[in-house]
């Protein structure tokens, strides 16, 4: 389990603290054995042994000398070895955090912030709560048209892996794309200082790892503080999200699906085969089609195409670009599945990004409608009121079937559902891995499944 | 609220044997467990007959990995209770009962899907899913269900049939029977599905080994014409008193010998001659043309016929009419009706838009209805009939 929290100590200590039955949690997936799980296992095996030993010592000592005190912290110690040692496991990584990686990865970004500087490419930054994987690959796609361009790989966006990518360019590209991915107050910030950013693309703010930020507003100060290290020049930011307008200031540009800079967007259509949609400006018109899937997804494709415009590409080069997008993995990626379509959006882990799904649900059409979802994590103290929302959004969608995954944001759901008088099927699967896995017995021809996010067992 | 135990009966002692167990398991106990609104009870009847009921025997990988005959080695055969209902007795330290609330059978041919445990459920009066006694007997019996048929005004081919003690004694009263017929023939046993034991027969010197062939499997053999221009279509029907149909389904895999047998059916996965061409799909027997891309008016008039066939067998919960369609004269034949067909159709059903859970949600449903408008009927009455005694 602490693997699957990627060696993060803290949610792997909630996990441990909120579980009450160990005996069947970790299901998805075995643990990996890699030199550092092996090396963690065999140090936790051996404190086990040295406790148990101990506490053995201890035990019989004590019953010796007659020392009830001494037996009975003996028994203690001896009994609650697989406890002690489920908190212990992160002492090595808390230890060699402190001692070797942090200075390792302090000293490779403050190296990073030298590449950077030096470098003569143009610096995108995408930075936003939400869909900025997504814009960055739109990004990357359309201009690698016509432009040398290297992105930050996958959604590695914190900043040791901005240094790993810095270490990794040529030096001939011409446009970098580097993804941020905040996790807490000043991050923003600190990417900015490291990867001197020449454009900031804001992409949508949300109730995100509200358990560092506390508030949207200080997640959302601290997205801006992007577009106050460019002094707000060349600064894009999303039209659609409405917690971020407030940010909006007179010199930034919007980009929403009316239109991005002097282009005007019109004619969107969007089905299973992708959203297609013409942008204009004077009498340039740009016919685009892409893969990708979603109506919220008009305004990122136009704000690539009227880039890419602007970094010089030729209106052909960004047609054959939004062309070859295609949905991301586990990112409103349809498959045809023994007849039904289904929809994976299950990287989706946002307000945000559920109401687009829905949106896009409601949209399509099907004989029948199928919603499959957890909730959210990370909400912190908006927990009840986000999943309250989500049930709105599901019940104004609204699907024939829904079904949730018992966890411990089930009921807000079902509460928002019942609140906002939804009249299909609700189905609470108790097993959710099975239930993915044997998700073509709920299905038919003809149905559209949409399934949004995925608990890890950490979560569950 | 407490849930209704559910159990599937599968196995058997049937030349259907193993397909049962795959019905059982991946067409009716897997949907059932995502269904969730069950207790799901596995009865495995061996070929010998002893009934076994055990969590484990829910898994596919206890047969496929032929761990079952160590399993059945260990584990101790159950007993029934019939007890104003249905209770299994589960021996050992301590005697666990299980009480059935509804059967859900899944096996094939004899021993099972041709009445015989209809008639355990009717004794212990608890719903069952699909055809009751009288429809399955019918069913399972080709003779009879052609008989049914032919009186209805349903068409049926040229066709005769005789015993296998007919055989053994008066083999060429049933030869002259035959003559009357044109060949090709099939010669089928009366009682199995899933293609077992069936010949076409081209010409006269082949017939006797057709016969005792099918008579190696049973004891009333069917002899019948070929259909020429064949198109073969099956029909998937579900419901009780307003019965409705899947999609018109044209299986293409046809062998060497111009059978549709078990081998390829379940072996081969339907790779036939005409396997996955023409944008065929692979269903759960092989590749199949689904809908069968019949004229509109054919298509409806092949479902009207199975729908015929079914409400004149007196069909109740599901099954499969088999028909048999001359191209060039556009005529429809019944061929047979499958009471319980493999894996339920369930690809069919899904291609229909039913998925498995609601396939399963539903028959038990049908399961129920029945049994409650059963349960209005008068079946007992007081009379003074022992007071002159």
């Amino acid at each position: 389990m602490l693997q699957a929290t990627e060696y993060q100590p803290r949610p792997y200590i909630q996990w441990v603290a909120r579980t009450r039955d160990f005996s069947a949690v970790m299901r998805r997936r075995e643990l990996d054995r890699t030199r550092a799980a092996r090396a963690l296992l065999r140090f936790i095996q051996v404190g086990m042994v040295v406790e148990i030993a101990l506490g053995a010592w201890m035990a019989i000592t004590g019953w010796l000398q007659l020392s009830v005190v001494f037996m009975a912290l003996g028994l203690v110690i001896l009994f609650l070895y697989p406890i002690v040692w489920a908190y212990l496991a992160v002492l090595p990584l808390v230890v060699g955090r402190l001692l070797i990686v942090r200075p390792r990865e302090r000293r490779l970004i403050a190296e990073s912030e030298g590449l950077f500087a030096a470098h003569p490419a143009t610096k995108i930054a995408v930075a936003g709560s939400y869909g900025k994987t997504t814009v960055k690959e739109l990004l990357a796609t359309v201009i690698g048209e016509g432009r040398r361009v290297a992105a930050t790989p996958a959604n590695k966006n914190v900043a040791i892996s901005h240094a790993q990518f810095a270490r990794r360019l040529k030096g001939d590209e011409e446009v970098l794309i580097i993804e941020f991915g905040e996790g807490g107050p000043g991050d923003v910030a600190r990417f900015s200082q490291t990867t001197h950013p020449n454009i900031g693309v804001v992409t949508g703010l949300a109730p995100a790892h509200l358990d560092q930020y506390k508030t949207m507003q200080a997640a959302g100060e601290d997205i801006f503080s992007l577009a106050d290290y460019l002094h707000d020049k060349d600064v894009y930011v999303t039209g659609e999200s409405e917690p971020l307008k407030p940010f909006i200031k007179p010199e930034h540009h919007t980009y929403s699906q009316e239109g991005v800079l002097d282009w005007r967007i019109k004619d969107i259509v969007v089905s299973l085969d992708g959203t297609t949609f013409t942008m204009t400006h004077g009498r340039t018109t740009l016919s685009l089609k892409s893969g990708l899937l979603g109506r919220h997804l008009v305004a990122p494709i136009a704000l690539a195409a009227a880039l890419a415009i602007k970094l010089g590409l030729t209106e052909k080069q960004v047609e054959e670009g939004i062309s070859k997008t295609q949905p991301f993995e586990h990112r409103m990626q349809p498959r045809l599945v023994a007849g039904a379509w289904v929809i994976d959006d299950t990287y989706n882990g946002t307000i945000e990004g559920m109401r687009a799904g829905l949106r896009l649900l409601s949209e399509l059409p099907a004989t029948r409608k199928l919603y499959v979802t957890p909730g959210l994590v990370d909400q912190g103290s908006e927990t009840e009121a986000v999943h309250k929302e989500l049930g709105r959004l599901i019940a104004e969608a609204p699907p024939d079937v829904v079904v949730l995954m018992q966890n411990s944001v089930t009921h807000f759901i079902q509460e928002g559902l019942e609140a906002h008088g939804y009249e299909g099927t609700v189905h609470v699967e108790q097993d959710p891995l099975a239930f993915y896995t044997n998700l073509t017995h709920f299905t038919a021809a003809g149905d559209l499944v949409l399934m949004q996010n995925d608990w890890t067992d950490n979560y569950a | 609220m407490t849930k209704q135990t559910v159990g599937v009966f599968f196995g058997s002692r049937s030349a259907e044997h193993d397909v049962s167990i795959v019905t059982a398991i991946a067409a009716i106990i897997k949907p059932l467990e995502r269904l969730g609104r069950f207790n799901i009870v596995p009865i495995y009847i061996t070929k010998d007959g002893r009934w076994f009921s055990d969590p484990k025997l829910k898994e596919i990988s206890l047969f496929s990995s032929g761990n079952i005959e160590s399993f059945l080695q260990s584990a101790k055969p159950v007993a029934i209770q019939f007890d104003a209902g249905l209770t299994l007795i589960k021996p050992g330290l301590k005697t666990k009962k299980v009480k059935i609330d509804i059967a859900f059978p899944a096996t094939h041919g004899t021993y099972g899907e041709d009445g015989s445990l209809m008639g355990v459920f009717r004794m212990a009066n608890i719903p069952f899913v699909g055809a009751d006694l009288t429809a399955s007997v019918i069913a399972m019996d080709k003779v009879l269900a052609k008989q049914v048929a032919e009186h209805e005004g349903i068409s049926v081919t040229k066709w005769t049939w005789c015993s296998r003690a007919e055989m053994d004694t008066d083999l060429p009263a049933v030869v002259s029977r035959i003559k009357k017929l044109r060949y090709p023939l099939f010669v089928k046993p009366a009682h199995l599905g899933s293609s077992i034991g069936i010949t076409r027969v081209a010409e006269e010197r082949e017939l006797q080994n057709a016969l005792e062939v099918a008579a190696y499997y049973d004891d009333r053999i069917v002899i019948e014409e070929g259909v020429e221009n064949l198109i073969e279509v099956t029909v998937p029907i579900m419901g009780n008193d307003d019965p409705k149909t899947a999609l018109v389904e044209r299986p293409l895999s046809v062998t060497e010998k111009g059978v549709f047998d078990f081998d390829t059916k379940y072996m081969n996965q339907g790779k036939g001659k005409a396997g996955g061409k023409n944008g065929a799909k692979q269903g759960a027997q092989g590749y199949s043309e689904l809908p069968a891309q019949l004229p509109n008016k054919l298509y409806e008039q092949a479902r009207n016929v199975a729908l015929a066939v079914y409400k004149a067998i007196d069909a109740s919960g599901t099954a499969r009419i088999d028909l048999l369609i001359d191209s060039k004269k556009q005529t429809i034949y019944f061929n047979e009706v499958n009471p319980l067909p493999g894996s339920l159709y369930m690809h069919n059903w899904r291609a229909a838009g039913v998925s498995p859970v609601e396939l399963v949600a539903k028959l038990l449903q049908l399961a129920e209805e029945r049994h409650e408008a059963q349960q209005k009927l008068a079946t007992t009455f007081s009379t003074n009939f022992l007071k002159q005694f």
